[in-house]
């Protein structure tokens, strides 16, 4: 795989990425193959579980329920996979930092203590759309901390945003130890499960309000594709390129918060989804947004919904968390991809 | 469309603008039009206030105080797409981190225009047209990443050209090229200025790139706009080593008649180590070569007396030679020889160039005379009877005198080292 040599010629080798802002055939044939992965995975989905494999009876009562709680499953993974790969990809370009994801900006931590506090505190009377709301609300207030922290006088430089971000999400998770560490038996419980990353599905209406969030989110942020892409080469060019810089850094941010903070308070702690899903996006279909998100959205719901199902077969009866399958699973797969197509994805 | 009133509008105006950041104003009263069409460079030295001023007029700052007008409006009142179709900015370096094609970077340039899906055909043949212009649509499918630095700058060009902006500002964006490479964006620059009438704005700490390029400069030194004006009134001496606080000296390119600035520096670091001091008599452009040749050979030189205005009394200035200077079409006066006296008393020898001899500066042979008394070797170039403009030729006679007296004569300047050779030996050179 190498570029095409020669400097001046036009010739594009097999290899060099042609244009998608010429709607590439190429990127349309692998949306096609991406989009046809959801299905296979579904049916997948369906069949794997701690309850053994393939399909379960749904004449009897607890075969339906069994396929009920893997449908569960399966559509739980989509929407938390979408929405932190989603998160992780417009993070990644506001900061023009491939290091960036919602964990670095403490943003995930936020939401995480949110969610942990009403988990412990709030209990039953939070509600359906409580839950992700004190996600979310935590998470605006971690990021709000995270932006004066770095804000040393006119626009805080990315590093001094990353670097605030990293202290005030350790803050962040030593309290929500300390919260663990001083909460009944039950409520660790819960909490600690909940940290790990599960998939267990919530409420239908838990779920359909996340739905409803995550789906909006997304959009939103789909339609600021161009000017994602043109914020890509900085905040000073975006403004030179007439795009009101300010009013899209700060509703793309609170759009992907919004996203962070829904999976998190649905799915806990799962790492690695928002950052390694949008490099291999990126890596397959260019830079440009307005292929990148929706993209990334369906890669990591497919990605999470695969991790899942690893996660409660591999060792059935016992599920490992599908935190740790991500990280397991997504780490070498991420260096391997780091490896060979980086240079099409990032700049070194 | 632009209307037409505002085209008598000026491009960029400065009303009384203070500017700066928190706590810390750099940018002090600065007032100035520029009209549609021409071609200004803003000079000064490091943290003038140079980069300040850009921000200030693309609206990246808003001023403290004063106003700054665009085609008439005010910057700030105009909303952010309207701002990018009138004004493209090429940044000191564009940075992509992400890996986007040429073609994407100069259709981003496209985007300004506000649709979501794909670009059009008039967007097609504008980012097209741009690349033309700037000669990159060989390269339109390689990675922006991956291009040399005078290619990334040529793409950012050719962005800022896709907005179709009606005037162009660069921010240092050629400072860092090799020079074939800047050549070539300052040549596109002046075809973008002349045949689309685009108004361009160059912000440029090489004082001889701005002097080559523009109309006009704009001299800033500590956030004050201290001069404005054409090359020749900027580029002055004395003002220039005022504000960039060292020697420095102006001269005029014999090619383009343009000034150039050089520090004083490299003409001393040029010599090696002085061998003899030699005392050279010339004029009217004769002494130029005989100063180069007998610097390169390593001799301390003074001149004289050379009229003022002389070809060579400004090559002695231009090579730091010392040198006794006359007003222009005068007799040579006592207190002139008489300095010129005190340095043939100084000098180790004396060579004579091939000047024309009047009335005026028969005087200088007199200094040739002395030298040859002083026991100083003495060279006279041959032939000075044809060069003798003297009443009743007194200079030939003087010269054949002076030959006797053990003057060496000499006709060209490779017969002078010789000759040169033969009185003072080079050492053997040690290696």
């Amino acid at each position: 795989m190498s570029l095409a040599k020669g400097g001046s010629t036009s010739k594009c080798g097999d290899g060099c990425r042609p244009a998608p802002f010429n709607g590439s055939p190429k990127n349309r044939r692998r949306a096609l193959l991406l989009a046809a992965a959801v299905p296979v995975l579904f049916a997948v989905s369906a069949m794997l579980g701690p309850s053994g494999v393939g399909l379960p009876d749904t004449a009897s009562v607890s075969g339906r329920a069994i396929l009920d709680l893997r449908l569960g499953r399966f559509f739980m993974g989509m929407l938390v996979g979408a929405a932190l790969s989603t998160s992780g990809t417009v993070f990644q370009a506001i900061l023009r930092n491939p290091l960036a994801e919602p964990y670095v900006l403490g943003v995930s931590g936020g939401a995480g203590l949110g969610a942990a506090l009403s988990i412990l505190i709030g209990g039953a009377f939070i509600g359906a759309i409580g839950l992700p709301l004190t996600a979310f609300a935590f998470a605006l207030l971690t990021l709000l901390l995270v932006y004066a922290i770095a804000n040393q006088g006119g626009v805080p430089s990315v590093y001094s945003l990353i670097l605030s971000g990293v202290i005030v999400s350790a803050i962040c998770s030593s309290v929500i130890m300390f919260l663990v560490s001083t909460a009944d038996i039950e409520g660790m419980h819960t909490v600690v499960w909940w940290m790990l990353g599960n998939l267990q599905p919530a409420s239908w209406a838990e779920q359909f309000v996340s739905l409803a969030f995550i789906l909006a989110a997304i959009v939103g942020l789909w339609l600021f594709a161009p000017a994602l892409n043109v914020l890509t080469l900085g905040r000073e060019m975006a403004h030179y390129q007439g795009l009101d810089a300010g009013v899209v850094t700060i509703s793309s941010l609170l759009l992907s918060t919004l996203l962070a903070a829904t999976a998190v308070s649905m799915g806990g702690m799962i790492g690695f989804v928002g950052l390694i899903v949008p490099h291999v996006m990126r890596s397959i279909f260019g830079p440009d947004h307005r292929w990148l998100i929706p993209a990334s959205a369906i890669g990591g719901g497919a990605f999470l919904v695969l991790c899942d199902a690893l996660a409660r077969t591999l060792m059935a009866p016992v599920e490992i968390p599908v935190g740790v399958v991500t990280a397991l699973a997504g780490g070498p797969f991420f260096l391997i991809v780091l490896r060979k197509k980086m240079k099409y994805a990032w700049i070194d | 469309m632009p209307g037409s009133t505002d085209r008598l509008k000026p491009a960029l105006a400065f009303r009384g603008v203070t500017a700066g950041y928190k706590g810390r104003t750099v940018l002090r009263e600065v007032g100035f039009e520029i009209a549609e069409g021409e071609f200004v460079s803003v000079i000064g030295p490091n943290g003038s206030g140079k980069s300040t001023m850009l921000k200030t007029a693309t609206g990246l700052l808003k001023p403290l105080e004063g106003r700054v007008e665009l085609f008439g409006r005010e910057v700030s009142s105009l909303k952010p797409r309207e701002r990018a179709s009138l004004i493209g900015v090429v940044p000191q370096k564009l940075e992509s981190p992400m890996a986007f094609t040429v073609a994407e970077i100069v259709m981003i340039g496209r985007s300004v225009r506000g649709r979501w899906g794909g670009p059009d055909a008039a967007d097609h043949d504008s980012a097209e047209r741009a690349m033309i212009y700037t000669n990159v649509l060989d390269l339109k499918d390689r990675l922006f990443n991956q291009l040399s630095a005078g290619e990334q700058q040529r793409t950012a060009l050719a962005m800022a050209l896709a907005q179709e902006p009606r005037i162009i500002m660069l921010d240092e964006s050629i400072a860092h090229l090799d020079i074939n490479h800047s050549q070539e964006v300052l040549r596109i620059l002046m075809n973008i200025n002349r045949e689309e009438k685009i108004t361009v704005l160059l912000v440029s700490h090489d004082l001889n790139l701005a002097a080559q390029i523009a109309d006009r400069l704009m001299l800033i030194d500590k956030g004050r706009l201290v001069r404005n004006g054409s090359p020749g009134e900027v580029m002055e001496e004395e003002l220039l080593r005022r504000v960039y606080d060292c020697d420095l000296r102006v001269r005029r390119d014999p090619f383009s008649g343009n000034p150039v600035v050089s520090g004083v520096l490299d003409a001393a670091l040029r010599r090696p180590p002085a061998r003899k001091r030699l005392h050279v008599i010339s004029g009217g452009g004769s002494g130029i070569e005989l100063f180069r040749r007998l610097l390169i050979e390593g001799f301390d030189l003074t001149a004289g007396v050379l009229n003022r205005l002389d070809s060579d009394s400004e090559a002695a200035r231009a090579l730091d030679i010392p040198a006794v200077l006359e007003q222009p079409f005068s007799p040579v006066g006592g207190e002139a020889l008489s300095q010129a006296r005190r340095m043939v008393e100084a000098a180790d020898g004396l060579v004579a160039g091939l000047v024309p001899f009047g009335p005026g500066n028969l005087v200088n042979l007199d200094l040739a005379e002395l030298a040859l008394k002083a026991g100083k070797p003495v060279w006279l170039a041959a032939g000075i009877a044809s060069r003798d403009y003297t009443p009743g030729k007194a200079a030939a006679a003087k010269a054949r005198e002076l030959c006797d007296g053990g003057a060496v004569e000499w006709s060209n300047i490779h017969e002078l080292m010789a000759r040169i050779e033969q009185t003072w030996p080079q050492p053997e050179t040690q290696h």
